[in-house]
């Protein structure tokens, strides 16, 4: 059964616990710039947003990839950079859809998501569960269940 | 297949090569052609090793980077001879690229004596040929070596600005001793006499890539490109979910 990295912005206080986090473990130190995971907030409304890597099943970063340094780990399905094989061409970083895999130039790697082999650590230092990681089946059951909610207001309004 | 190497014991796999055993087996060999994207090349005859295979009398020495393994035999990485022929590979490099941290460093590791520097073309260019696989790879090939002997060296055809770069700089980032200059300044890049205008993204206006770069990637498929930089290509999904929640 595949997990996934699932996001719920309207729940996102805008702290950015994750950022720092997530640069603590991969990097070793605070720095959002680091970081794996970004927050767009936007301040005016009070509107923040956890983007994170989508691990899409048709990835554009793996299907760029000219020597196949981006491989999918079987275990998680997480698309993860081998800095290896990589050649730093940068073809990725232009090509991901949503800014997710990105060039750190100090440290010379591309970096992305690779979902902590399994254990997020995002997931575990959100305050106030923005980020989860559950089954994908099942992801989205609040959000239909929200959807139910406000037919049945109109249903009864309708009456 | 039975592996000794340094006298301890290994599994090989048939065909595999002597370099690829050792990387795996966390054994240390020194290398400056080798990429694990390419495999070994051969080139700069750093990783030589002693090899006695199950029939022979006497051990030979071998580039372990281009060597298969496929059968028994005996391996030793560290010996006198081979410690003699690294030194010698490190002070000839060393006149080419004598100025660079690496081989400053491994000059200082293997004890070589100091030569006097050549002027090489680019500067600190060792010939490892990792720039000409990366540019192979990237299916471009606009560089390769050209002349031969001591005149040899990496450049594009004629020296003059290649129709087949698109300016990526892989070849520059894989480069042991950084040789190969990439300039990059607002909305220019150079590299390799070539001058790239660089595409601009449409909401922040920030430089982020070259033309030939984004013609390299619709060529590849349609990732639905917006013409935006990475930031701007977040907030942009960030924009949009927005806007669907309210």
């Amino acid at each position: 059964m595949s997990k996934v990295l699932f996001v719920e912005p309207e729940k996102c206080t805008g702290c950015r616990s994750c950022e720092l986090i997530c640069s603590f473990i991969h990097a070793g130190e605070f720095n959002p710039l680091r970081s794996r995971i970004s927050i767009i907030a936007f301040e005016k409304t009070g509107f923040s947003f956890p983007a994170v890597c989508q691990q899409c099943s048709v990835a554009a970063c793996m299907e760029v990839c000219p020597v196949g340094a981006i491989s999918v780990d079987e275990a998680t399905g997480a698309k993860i950079v081998n800095h290896a094989v990589c050649l730093r061409c940068k073809m990725c970083t232009i090509a991901c859809p949503f800014g997710a895999t990105f060039y750190d130039a100090d440290h010379d790697l591309i970096i992305k998501c690779d979902l902590c082999g399994g254990d997020p650590e995002c997931v575990k230092h959100c305050p106030s569960g923005a980020i989860s990681y559950r089954e994908a089946k099942t992801a989205n059951y609040n959000k239909r269940r929200a959807n139910a909610e406000k037919f049945r207001e109109v249903m009864e309004e309708g009456r | 297949m039975k592996i000794t190497v340094n006298g301890q014991e290994r599994e090989a796999h048939a065909g595999e090569s002597i370099l690829d055993l050792c990387r795996r087996e966390g054994i240390p060999i020194p290398t400056f052609c080798y990429h694990q994207a390419f495999g070994g090349q051969g080139a700069c005859r750093m990783c030589m090793v002693e090899i006695k295979e199950d029939g022979q009398s006497r051990s030979r020495l071998v580039a372990a980077c281009t060597y298969p393994l496929t059968k028994t035999a005996e391996i030793i990485t560290e010996s006198e001879q081979i410690q003699r022929i690294r030194r010698t590979i490190v002070m000839l490099l060393a006149r080419r690229a004598g100025e660079n941290p690496l081989l400053e460093e491994l000059s200082r590791a293997y004890g070589a004596a100091h030569l006097p520097a050549i002027t090489v073309e680019p500067a600190n260019c060792i010939l490892c040929g990792l720039c000409i696989h990366a540019c192979a790879e990237m299916g471009r090939s606009a560089i390769w070596s050209m002349f031969r002997g001591v005149d040899k060296r990496i450049a594009t055809p004629y020296d003059e600005a290649s129709d087949d770069c698109m300016g990526c700089a892989a070849c520059a980032r894989v480069c042991p001793t950084q040789a190969i200059k990439v300039e990059e300044e607002d909305a220019v890049r150079k590299i390799w006499n070539k001058t790239f205008a660089l595409v601009s993204c449409s909401r922040c206006g920030k430089y982020y890539a070259t033309r030939e770069e984004l013609e390299y990637l619709s060529k590849h498929g349609d990732f639905g490109q917006q013409q935006l930089c990475e930031t701007c290509r977040k907030k942009n999904l960030a924009y949009n979910i927005k806007t669907f929640q309210q």
